[in-house]
């Protein structure tokens, strides 16, 4: 059951809308998918909205890290957009960090930090 | 073993409905409300029915459809419920934990089961992610277990107790130290699972023992 999540391009930056469940194999995939599209774009942001993913536990938040420092090692941005309340409250409880990323409260106003907005 | 019309309704508005409100709905059905459930006319169940909707409506704060509903079941003779609001007191659940897949199935049974029992929305997402922390647990480092959900609710108070458990290799002393202190990592997940999980509960118990499989309890509270 291999599957992909769709990787689209907004000027110079990348966005990928996780609506599905992150596991080991679809968060590597992810990960390569989005450092040679990085690459090849030469896109200097990485936009992961999470609007729709309704719990992130500790094992997400590291895959979100690690998407976050791979990126950021191939010199873009990397932005998570549209974490829930609930889920930041969660989140903050736990003591676990999302320390590898920036955050936004939706897509428009990352690609307004990212200056791709005016 | 005999029932009244009164006694039955009692212990469905019991916690919903103060004790002396009660005893005005009840003097307001005259000699209804002491006779037998069985003898009960149709048009006497009707009568009795339609007063107590009017009722629950004006005196009870909140679950009105559900209360009325209780009040319709005790009055045909069926599952008299201490508790009133508590049609699905003392409930269980058992999720088999088997593969990756079963971690999204039982996150999202224990958040059903947490609005169900009238969690608040916070408390839901919070009950959803320890289970997915425990479910994940198991997938990762005991490859197969179980995850049991208990739900209680006494008239406003709503409790939900987890229990993982699994017949994994267990933890020993030394690396139950390093995870409690936050200095534990490994090499699959962040190795911050448990210890996020003692934190977000209002109550954590853990046994385990190298070679005897772990068993993880925890248990949150809230008001409905």
């Amino acid at each position: 059951m291999s599957q992909e999540l769709p990787i689209i391009q907004i000027r110079n930056c990348l966005l990928v809308s996780i609506q599905t469940e992150l596991h080991d194999r679809l968060a590597l995939d992810l990960q390569s998918a989005l450092m040679e599209r990085v690459r090849a774009t030469g896109s200097r942001g990485v936009i992961l909205d999470v609007s729709a993913v309704e719990v992130i536990d500790s094992y997400i938040t590291r895959i979100l890290n690690d998407i976050g420092r791979s990126v950021r090692f191939m010199g873009a941005d990397c932005y998570i957009v549209g974490i829930r309340p609930a889920v930041a409250m969660t989140l903050i409880e736990m003591g676990v960090e999302l320390d590898a990323v920036s955050t936004a409260l939706n897509l428009d106003l990352a690609l307004e930090k990212l200056e791709l907005l005016q | 073993m005999t029932t009244t019309v009164e006694s039955a309704i009692a212990a469905v508005l019991a916690g919903s409905i103060t004790e002396i409100t009660q005893r005005s709905i009840f003097h307001r059905l005259g000699g209804l409300a002491a006779r037998q459930l069985p003898e009960l006319a149709e048009a006497e169940r009707r009568r009795v029915m339609s007063e107590l909707e009017t009722s629950v409506r004006l005196f009870a704060r909140n679950n009105h459809a559900e209360l009325i509903a209780a009040c319709q079941r005790a009055l045909n003779g069926e599952a008299i419920s201490p508790a009133g609001r508590g049609a699905g007191r003392g409930l269980t659940k058992v999720l088999e934990i088997r593969e990756e897949k079963d971690i999204a199935s039982a996150r999202l049974e224990a958040w059903s089961e947490a609005v169900r029992i009238g969690l608040s929305k916070f408390t839901s997402v919070k009950v959803a992610t320890a289970v997915s922390e425990l479910a994940r647990n198991i997938v990762f480092y005991a490859g197969s277990g179980r995850v049991e959900l208990r739900s209680e609710v006494d008239g406003s108070a709503a409790r939900l107790e987890i229990i993982a458990r699994d017949g994994g290799p267990g933890i020993d002393r030394p690396k139950l130290d390093e995870i409690f202190a936050g200095t534990y990592r490994s090499t699959r997940g962040m190795g911050k699972g448990l210890s996020a999980v003692k934190k977000l509960v209002d109550q954590f118990h853990l046994d385990t023992a190298p070679g005897r499989g772990t068993v993880v309890t925890c248990m949150f509270r809230g008001e409905r």
